[in-house]
């Protein structure tokens, strides 16, 4: 049977580190999809993902194994992009960071109806402020229980909850916008 | 159910956590109060339409990266461990010099054309030529390239979908001394992955190193728990390549089964007759 997450961590956290590869050839396209999902930028995506398992090496020596192997690296993953937003904000001058994203030209009718949908809540999701997007790329995508998702974020299992409401609510009525603005 | 204990469980309810008991709460809930109901019903097709979302893959070269990134973490380690008196607080920074060196490493634009042991032998063709080559630095360059070959196999090897493990097995060939894990792998794959074609690639991967005595034993005690037909036609072929008293009998015994595929018992019995 397959190594667990768990004992593979714990392997490289007792020096087999060449055991992390088999947890980067099972987590790489996960993680790369939830940095993808938060910053839109395939590139920077990638370099996210590479620095994820760059701190897994580092901190290595603290995983205590108590969670799942997957909740503790969603944790190191979020520090990550907030270390990425951080660093984008002291980059980018002050005018830029106000900057509204470019509108994407509109959708060729031939695009088929699923295609323009995808779009279009990739682009709702955008708009949305980064925290209420994770939480719920964290709770659609990821697999992630909710009280996995209020250990990594440090709060409350109800918290968590009202948060996914809300965005929900705020992601709904993005996409509407959206829609609506596109029809017109 | 009041609405706002209702309302509290409609994460759960959304991301399907909720128990029979409390799922048919909520429901009969709904059905009363408009309210809710109009509320979980805009939630739940903002939750469905996210599910319109593909997903994406990463490029190769976050692989490459990756792999170039752990071997220099390992060669920190190997370096750290010897037994030199170096001055304190150098340690770690020497360390995480190394791995973060590979961070800043961009990809080009042509990328996704080039082959991952190309990209890796580049990068450490570069680094070596650049510090002065030698023969030595060049053999332990190729030693390196091989080692990050085999750990990309193994760990391909043991992944879920069958088309990973598949391009596993292939990341083996050209591996000059393949090591004790990754022959072991191989083993395992030809003896118990439930795909066939990663089984038969395994065939294939092993005949390479069929001068291995380990290889030559349990490729040989293989061809009694294989079922699939086009496994053991390969095995039969593999066999008689080995040219050995073992193989022949592995290969009577496998005649002697009666309910063995007539067409594998033809290509068994021609190459008995071969054999003997």
């Amino acid at each position: 049977m397959a190594p667990s997450d768990n004992e593979l961590m714990e392997d490289v956290r007792d020096g087999r580190v060449e055991k992390l590869a088999i947890l980067f050839e099972r987590y790489q396209v996960v993680l790369y999809n939830f940095f993808l999902r938060l910053t839109a930028k395939p590139n920077v995506s990638e370099d996210l993902v590479q620095e994820v398992f760059i701190r897994i090496l580092k901190y290595r020596a603290g995983y205590l194994g108590q969670s799942r192997f997957v909740v503790w690296m969603f944790q190191i993953a979020r520090n990550v992009h907030i270390d990425h937003l951080r660093k984008q904000k002291a980059e980018l001058p002050l005018d830029a960071q106000f900057e509204e994203t470019p509108a994407q030209e509109p959708l060729p009718d031939e695009i088929l109806e699923s295609e323009q949908n995808a779009a279009l809540i990739r682009k709702a999701l955008d708009q949305l402020p980064w925290r209420k997007k994770e939480v719920l790329v964290l709770c659609r995508f990821e697999n992630l229980k909710l009280r996995e998702i209020a250990e990594l974020r440090g709060c409350q299992v109800g918290t968590v909850k009202a948060q996914i409401h809300r965005a929900l609510i705020d992601l709904g009525r993005i996409y509407l916008e959206l829609q609506e603005g596109r029809t017109t | 159910m009041n609405c706002p204990k209702t309302r509290d469980q409609f994460a759960d309810y959304l991301m399907g956590d909720l128990d029979e008991a409390a799922r048919e709460d909520v429901q009969s809930h709904i059905s009363v109060c408009p309210a809710c109901r109009k509320e979980i019903e805009t939630l739940s097709a903002v939750w469905t339409r996210l599910g319109v979302l593909r997903i994406e893959q990463p490029t190769e070269a976050l692989r490459a990266r990756f792999y170039s990134m752990l071997e220099s973490y390992k060669d920190g380690i190997r370096e750290e461990s010897r037994p030199v008196e170096r001055p304190l607080g150098t340690r770690s920074s020497r360390l995480w010099k190394a791995a973060r060196d590979f961070t800043t490493f961009k990809r080009p634009a042509f990328a996704m054309t080039f082959s991952f042991a190309l990209l890796i032998a580049g990068i450490g063709i570069g680094y070596f030529l650049s510090s002065g080559g030698s023969e030595q630095r060049i053999s332990d360059l190729h030693r390196e390239v091989q080692d990050m070959r085999q750990m990309v196999a193994v760990s391909l090897m043991s992944q879920r979908s069958a088309s990973d493990r598949l391009k596993g097995v292939s990341w083996t060939a050209g591996l000059a001394n393949p090591g004790e894990e990754t022959l072991q792998a191989l083993l395992d794959a030809l003896d118990s992955d439930p795909n066939v074609n990663v089984r038969l690639a395994a065939v294939d991967a092993l005949y390479l190193y069929r001068k291995n005595p380990l290889v030559r034993r349990k490729v040989t005690d293989s061809l009694s728990v294989q079922t699939s037909p086009l496994v053991q036609i390969a095995l039969v072929d593999f066999l008689v390549g080995l040219r050995e008293q073992r193989a022949a009998e592995a290969l009577k015994r496998l005649v002697q089964d009666e309910k063995l595929n007539p067409e594998v018992k033809k290509r068994a019995e021609q190459g008995l007759e071969r054999l003997i």
